[in-house]
């Protein structure tokens, strides 16, 4: 078995098609962590203090952007991602964090496949072209972004 | 909260900054993968090296959370900034592994004075993550609001 072959694996790029959609959700995001994130990352008043939040434009404690795309990140990996062969990601676009996210809201995150293409430079991997759309517990959407996954093939793995 | 010394007027187009650097230890990329992004190149250094990428490194969102502290430290907190409606893109051009020393040039690219609120402004931003070979690792374009040291009139 080569090196760079793990083991198997649930998830390939060809179960990825354009017009799948997963969706996965989070426990309630608490203050703590939100202040315990942005006091690592993202020391802005309305992210750490919550008495200065109150005078700030959005009336009180909100999440670092950054924190909300991380939690994004845990319910993918948890979701199918650790159960796949994955090569990374070249980036994502169109990050648009549209409403605060505030302590005690639950997200939710619909992931919609949009393009599946096989590597012309390495047939071995295919990248997943997604979009997701996160929303808080009252069904407004708070963050939208479009991404890019590389996986593996399944007839290029180990166990297909 | 630190005194506001740089409002929306500050960011001219072609304004730089340049943050010093600050490395990543293997001890804090897999604390933040664990809670983050625990796939196994970002949480497991001895399983890492049998993944495509050889080696630990660090989630792409952890660079960019990096990114975010540098600016913070360097000039952020002692702006009128009020939010980020969002990024254009993020781009992960090379890994990032243990023992890198990241640093942040930031330059501004266009300052667009708001339609709705005389006092405030949104500059455009590029925001490059550079390693100790000044190879850059992470590139984002961003959008971020301020507040304007003057109203329109």
């Amino acid at each position: 078995m080569s090196r760079h072959k793990p083991a198997h694996k649930k998830y390939y790029f060809e179960d990825f098609s354009p017009g799948d959609v997963w969706e996965m959700e989070s426990p309630a995001i608490s203050k703590q962590e939100i202040i315990d994130f942005a006091s690592r990352f993202d020391p802005q008043y309305f992210h750490i203090d919550e008495d200065a939040a109150r005078h700030s434009p959005y009336g009180g404690l909100i999440a670092s952007g950054w924190h909300t795309v991380s939690l994004c990140m845990r319910m993918i990996c948890e979701r199918y991602l650790l159960d796949a062969v994955s090569h990374g990601s070249p980036g994502v676009s169109q990050i648009r964090w549209l409403r605060p996210v505030r302590p005690g809201d639950r997200l939710k995150l619909r992931l919609t496949v949009i393009e599946a293409k096989i590597s012309r430079s390495k047939p071995d991997r295919g990248s997943v072209t997604h979009r997701w759309e996160v929303f808080n517990q009252g069904g407004e959407m708070v963050l939208s972004l479009e991404g890019v996954g590389m996986l593996a093939r399944r007839q290029h793995g180990t166990s297909a | 909260m630190t005194a506001i010394k740089y409002y929306w007027e500050h960011f001219v187009p072609g304004w730089e900054y340049v943050s010093p650097a600050r490395s990543l230890s293997a001890q804090e990329i897999t604390a933040f993968a664990r809670e983050y992004d625990p796939q196994t190149y970002h949480t497991d250094e001895e399983a890492a090296k049998a993944t495509p990428f050889g080696g630990l490194i660090a989630s792409g969102w952890q660079t960019c959370a990096v990114a975010m502290r540098l600016m913070c430290d360097g000039y952020l907190l002692q702006t009128s900034c009020i939010g980020s409606p969002g990024l254009d893109e993020v781009r992960w051009f090379k890994p990032v592994r243990p023992g890198d020393a990241l640093r942040l040039h930031s330059t501004a690219l266009e300052q667009t004075p708001s339609q709705k609120d005389p006092r405030r402004g949104t500059v455009k931003f590029r925001w490059d993550v550079l390693n100790q070979n000044n190879e850059v690792v992470c590139r984002m374009v961003a959008r971020q609001h301020y507040r304007r040291r003057s109203p329109a009139q």
